[in-house]
C-alpha cells in the first residue's frame, strides 16, 4: 500500500520551478523536428512535373532567409525551428518561474498584512 | 474532483484542487501574454516590412479575431484576442492535465523527497507525457473542430483554401463538420505523440543536468 501524500508534497509540486535549459532544448528539438517533417511531407507527396510544391509554406522565406521547400531547405528550416522553439521554451520557462515568484510575493505580503 | 488513482482518501483534496487551479491560472497568464506579444510583434513586423501591402496571411486572423487588421491599432486588438484564446486554452489544458494526473502530481518532482521548504526552496518540475498529451491534444483537437465549424457556420467553408491545406498533414481533413471532426481526432493523436516526445526530452535533460550539479 502506498504511503499517503503529505501537504508539503503537493506544495512542492505546485511551486516546483521549471528547468529553463531543459525546456529550451525540449521545445527547440520538437519544433525542429516538426519543421523538418512539415517540409518533408510536402516533398514526399507525388505532384505533376513543374507543379509548384509547397507554394504557401515557401512564403516563410520572407521571414526565414534561406528556407525553401526542398531537402536542403528542410534542414535549414529545422535549424530555424530549433532556434525559435528554444527561444519560445526559454521565454515560457522564465516567465512561468517569474510568475510563480511574483504570485508568491503577493501571497506573502498579503499574509503578512493579515497577521498585522 | 475525481482523481485518477486510489490515494483519494489519503490526500488533502482541497489543497490539491487549489494547487491545480493556481497553476492553471499561472499557465493561462503565461501563455496568453506570450501569444499576445507574438501577435503584436508579427503584426508590427509585417507593417514595417511590407507597408501598405502587408497583411496577406496575417489578415486572415480577422476571421477569428473580430476587429483585427494588420495596422497599429489592429496589433493591439490581435494581442487582446491572442491573450484571450491562448490564455483560455492553456488554462483549460492545465485543468485537464491536473485532472488526469490527479494525486500523481507529487511524484513529478526531480527528487522523490520534497524539499523542507517547498515555497522558498522549490524542487525542479518534471513532466508527465501521457497526461500532457491528453490535455494539450484534446484542447488542440477541440480548437481545430471549433475553428472549422466556425468557417462552416459563417458560410465561407468553400473559400477557405488555406484551412483546406491542413489536409496535407492531416489526411482526410476538409473544411466541413465531418472533416473537422476527423481532423480533430487525428490532431489529437499527433499532438499526443509530440507531447510524449517533449516530456521525454525535457525529463532527460533535467536528469542529466541535475545529476552533474
Amino acid at each position: 500500500m502506498s504511503r499517503p501524500i503529505r501537504d508539503h508534497e503537493i506544495l512542492s509540486a505546485v511551486f516546483a520551478k521549471m528547468d529553463v535549459v531543459a525546456m529550451s532544448v525540449a521545445v527547440g528539438s520538437l519544433c525542429s523536428l516538426l519543421f523538418f517533417l512539415a517540409t518533408a511531407v510536402l516533398l514526399m507527396q507525388t505532384a505533376p512535373e513543374n507543379y509548384p510544391v509547397g507554394e504557401h509554406l515557401s512564403d516563410l522565406s520572407d521571414y526565414l532567409p534561406g528556407y525553401s521547400v526542398s531537402w536542403a531547405g528542410a534542414l535549414i528550416g529545422a535549424c530555424y525551428g530549433f532556434l525559435f522553439g528554444a527561444l519560445a521554451g526559454f521565454s515560457a520557462g522564465v516567465y512561468w518561474n517569474l510568475t510563480h515568484y511574483f504570485a508568491l510575493g503577493v501571497m506573502l505580503i498579503s499574509s503578512a498584512q493579515l497577521a498585522d | 474532483m475525481k482523481v485518477m488513482n486510489h490515494d483519494v482518501d489519503r490526500v488533502n483534496l482541497k489543497l490539491l484542487k487549489t494547487a491545480i487551479r493556481f497553476n492553471a491560472r499561472i499557465l493561462g497568464l503565461t501563455a496568453g501574454t506570450l501569444a499576445a506579444v507574438v501577435i503584436y510583434i508579427a503584426t508590427q513586423a509585417s507593417i514595417v516590412k511590407w507597408g501598405d501591402d502587408s497583411g496577406g496571411y496575417l489578415g486572415l486572423l480577422a476571421i477569428f479575431f473580430p476587429g483585427y487588421s494588420v495596422s497599429s491599432i489592429g496589433a493591439w486588438v490581435g494581442a487582446f484576442w491572442a491573450f484571450i484564446y491562448f490564455g483560455t486554452c492553456s488554462w483549460l489544458s492545465y485543468r485537464v492535465y491536473g485532472k488526469v494526473l490527479g494525486t500523481r502530481i507529487s511524484a513529478l518532482l526531480l527528487s522523490p523527497v520534497s524539499t523542507a521548504n517547498p515555497v522558498l526552496k522549490p524542487s525542479t518540475l518534471r513532466l508527465h507525457g501521457v497526461s500532457l498529451g491528453i490535455a494539450i491534444g484534446s484542447i488542440a483537437g477541440l480548437c481545430l473542430f471549433a475553428s472549422t465549424a466556425w468557417l462552416v457556420v459563417r458560410g465561407t467553408a468553400g473559400e477557405s483554401v488555406h484551412a483546406a491545406l491542413f489536409s496535407n498533414y492531416i489526411p482526410g481533413y476538409s473544411v466541413s463538420i465531418m472533416g473537422g471532426l476527423w481532423g480533430a481526432i487525428e490532431l489529437f493523436g499527433l499532438v499526443f505523440l509530440a507531447c510524449l516526445l517533449l516530456a521525454t526530452v525535457y525529463n532527460k535533460v533535467v536528469k542529466i543536468r541535475h545529476k552533474t550539479s
